[in-house]
């Protein structure tokens, strides 16, 4: 429940009900009976925190023990934000109201590093200091997963422990280990130590790194018997696998208000430039039954009448029909109707169509990501132009007219006349269109050209490439502007000073931390959303900390460089994704996982698609 | 099919969920219920609902009421305020639920209790703030600013004033009855701004619609 003096000014601010919790599905304990607390913060606004699975698994799971309660909080909007400031309300978590300085647990999902400076501010105004050298006794504990944890170096002195891989296990891990200190009145620094020896927890106090001349790391040495490798977590058995059974049930509209089915982790394709497709290898399903089961009694519970399944790339799940005919068994008579968001293209077919025509008809989304051929095979997006096509008359024949086409810009290899072939695409979409001759008629059909520019990760066989420039992303922008020549197409793209900044600290090492203190000193938050982010003022904090962000964004590594990450493991090998980034070079795709093995290294967790038979 | 009405209140942090929020959460409260409902059968298929008057967000309620359609004629209607309850957050309470009586173009005025005190703490004692109050209500004519489709118009809230009452009471307080409906409807906080206006203190109000009314001075029903 919300602090009691809020009350008087949430009609001054947009949404109030983003600040008073009270929703069904919340979980209230008393804390006298509980001996853990943890806050759940995301780094984000309600709407789109609420929306995010993972806190809605990770929520349920630690609540689901008697001896934690697990609340959620999050940053509160700027007309908010100066409310509390000026009336001395700290941060409170929604289901008890009070602030974060009761909590044992601090705990941040890393979605996107421009979040970064919101979980300090998010800290400030809870009333906890933003260093971890400033936090003393065993209480507050700061800790983080989710996918940025993979190189968390940038935010290495405000954070105490990083997650890496699956949360379901190594949180209550460190939970019950928590507990057992607590009881025996442990120091915080024991409490530490112990945690660094469980298999999938980064304390990064207790590693130091240091640079050569040219500010490139020399060495990243584990102290006080801390692993000189951190393994990520993997959950191989997803069956078993906590999920729960009732959300958290938002009485404002949130991004996405609807049951959510979790159908396997991982990805099998293997596109160079993304990062989720090797962090979660290998490729891990949930069965049918298990599937069908979970969304049931989710629907049930919750009243939801829309279902999604969520994946990195749903038709690639092995029995997509099975699954959808066996939802639809009971979904339909239940009124319940299906989404499958992360269609591929070449996944659209006659079958998935028919058991997802919904009663809402939106438009369709796929990601080309290239715009020619060449470019396509250089990052392994193995879509082909007559399998688009293809796949836009099924879809044109169904009666839909809106077609969204997402790229990339600033890929590695890529020269203006990828670019132009962007604009040629979308062409051909619309020639498809005309062309379709049971098509609806009267109608005219609506592409959307969405380009974004890449950003090289840490974890995937563009790790050592340089980002283009802003100028050159800039120009390329413009290019594709100048070479669509059809009023039927919509062009937008994305900033590309946000993107600079995010391959800034997407593969920063620890020299950033300084950069991020200050950034938050002065006041900087809400990067991700266009109305707050000043790339002056960062670039201003870099000039102060005699920092150059081109180093971190713009600059080729070599093969054999020590990257921040290097201590970090994620199952796939950096041999593996040296070979990968020479045969993009060559542009030369590379079959999936269900083709053929290329030995990323994940077989190690020996399950999943590895041990599939073929 | 029989036309349902259910009665419920709405306090606390229920006071927050906007008129357009409410009706996904009654309908998803109505869908794990289970509860067999009409549902249009257009193009966008939807279980129907409808609110007779919408409440400003951030004022709690006694007496809202919500529409729908048994498709059960033998469905028993004293069990569904338990059924829905179980399916609504904290702050939304059904209260009873009976045939329609009225048409919701029947109601004609709403009651409210409204709680003042001043935004900023200390700015204005109780007494001084009753005080005003009971001068500001004396006045002959109270002119505001009221948004209409038209664009700005001002009015004389005094004449729209049905009763006006100020009980005894620990805070500053009064109950205000005004025209409510469709075709006129004078929310409360036109008179607590002006009130403010006219002190010249910023004041928040606690406010609870208790009563909702028909031509005739009937409960809407």
């Amino acid at each position: 429940m919300y602090p009691k003096r809020i009350e008087k000014y949430l009609l001054k601010v947009q949404k109030p009900g983003r600040y008073v919790g009270g929703e069904l599905g919340a979980v209230i304990k008393d804390k006298h009976e509980v001996d853990v607390r943890f806050a759940f913060c995301f780094p984000d606004t309600y709407e789109i925190g609420m929306s995010h699975l993972g806190i809605k698994i990770l929520y349920s799971l630690f609540n689901s023990r008697p001896y934690i309660w697990c609340e959620r909080v999050f940053a509160p909007w700027t007309d908010m934000e100066q409310i509390m400031l000026d009336h001395d309300i700290p941060l409170y978590a929604l289901e008890s109201g009070d602030p974060l300085t009761d909590f044992d647990f601090i705990g941040f999902t890393l979605q996107y590093e421009l979040s970064y400076t919101n979980i300090l501010n998010m800290l400030k105004l809870g009333g906890i200091p933003v260093l971890s050298r400033d936090r003393h006794g065993l209480e507050h504990i700061v800790v983080a997963g989710g996918p940025c944890a993979c190189n968390p170096e940038p935010i290495t002195d405000f954070i105490d422990i990083f997650f890496l891989g699956d949360g379901e296990e190594v949180d209550l891990e460190v939970i019950e280990l928590y507990r057992e200190c607590k009881k025996n009145g442990a120091s915080r620094d024991e409490f530490l130590r112990r945690a660094a020896l469980i298999s999938g927890v980064y304390v990064p106090s207790l590693y130091d790194v240091s640079y050569n001349d040219d500010g490139t790391i020399r060495s990243v040495t584990p102290r006080d018997g801390a692993p000189a490798v951190i393994e990520k977590r993997c959950i191989m058995d997803m069956d078993s696998c906590y999920y729960p059974d009732d959300f958290v049930l938002p009485n404002i509209e949130i991004v996405h208000d609807r049951a959510v089915a979790e159908i396997f982790r991982g990805c099998i394709r293997g596109c160079r430039f993304c990062q989720a497709g090797f962090l979660y290898r290998p490729v891990r399903e949930k069965s049918i039954p298990c599937i069908s089961e979970q969304c049931h009694k989710l629907c049930r519970n919750t009243g939801y009448d829309e279902i999604s399944l969520s994946s990195l790339s749903s038709s690639d799940y092995t029995k997509v029909v099975e699954l959808l005919r066996e939802l639809n068994s009971w979904a339909k008579p239940e009124n319940v109707s299906l989404s499958l968001p992360s269609l591929r293209v070449d996944g659209f077919t006659d079958d998935i169509l028919d058991q997802i025509k919904t009663v809402r008809k939106s438009g369709l989304t796929f990601a080309p990501e290239a715009g020619s051929q060449r470019l396509r095979d250089a990052i392994n997006k193995n879509v082909f132009e007559d399998e688009l096509m293809s796949t836009c008359r099924v879809a044109f024949e169904g009666g839909y007219t809106t077609v969204k086409l997402y790229f990339m810009i600033g890929l590695p290899t890529e020269t203006m006349d990828d670019v132009a072939e962007i604009a040629d695409l979308g062409r051909k979409v619309v020639d498809t269109y005309y062309s379709t001759e049971n098509r609806v008629k009267g109608k005219s059909p609506r592409v959307t050209i969405s380009a974004s520019s890449f950003v090289p990760k840490p974890f995937t066989p563009f790790q050592w490439e340089p980002q283009d420039t802003m100028d050159v992303l800039r120009e390329k922008q413009q290019h594709i502007r100048s070479s669509i020549t059809t009023r039927k197409i919509t062009y937008n793209y994305h900033d590309s000073d946000t993107s600079f900044l995010e391959a800034v600290f997407a593969r920063g090492d620890r020299k950033l931390n300084q950069v991020m203190l200050k950034a938050h000193e002065r006041g900087m938050h809400f990067d991700s959303w266009g109305d707050f982010f000043s790339l002056e003022k960062w670039l201003d904090v870099f000039k102060e900390c005699g920092i150059d962000p081109a180093f971190y964004a713009n600059r080729r590594r070599s093969f054999d460089e020590i990257l921040p990450w290097d201590h970090l493991d994620y199952g796939i090998t950096k041999e593996f994704l040296k070979r990968e980034c020479e045969r993009a070079y060559e542009s030369k795709p590379s079959p999936n996982c269900r083709e053929k093995c290329m030995m990323c290294g994940a077989k190690k967790y020996c399950g999943g698609v590895c041990y599939e038979e073929r | 099919m029989r036309n349902a009405r259910v009665f419920f209140k709405k306090y606390g942090a229920g006071k927050y969920i906007s008129h357009l929020d409410l009706n996904r959460v009654m309908l998803r409260a109505i869908g794990k219920s289970q509860l067999d409902i009409w549902r249009t059968e257009g193009f966008h298929q939807h279980a129907y609902i409808t609110f007779a008057l919408p409440l400003s967000l951030g004022y709690a309620s006694e007496c809202e009421s919500m529409d729908f359609r048994l498709l059960d004629d033998n469905e028993d209607m004293s069990l569904i305020p338990e059924r829905l309850n179980k399916c609504l957050p904290e702050g939304l309470r059904v209260l009873r639920c009976a045939d329609a009586v009225m048409k919701p173009d029947k109601i004609a005025s709403a009651t409210y209790d409204i709680v003042l005190e001043p935004m900023n703490d200390g700015e204005i004692s109780k007494k001084e703030l009753s005080g005003k109050l009971k001068e500001f209500i004396q006045l002959p004519e109270i002119p505001v600013e009221k948004k209409t489709k038209k664009g700005m118009k001002t009015i004389d809230l005094k004449g729209y004033i049905l009763g006006c009452e100020l009980p005894d009471s620990d805070s500053v307080r009064m109950i205000l009855t005004l025209p409510a409906g469709a075709s006129l409807n004078i929310n409360p906080s036109l008179f607590v701004t002006a009130l403010s206006d006219h002190i010249g203190v910023e004041l928040y109000a606690d406010v609870t619609r208790t009563g909702i009314f028909t031509q005739e001075g009937k409960s809407f029903e």
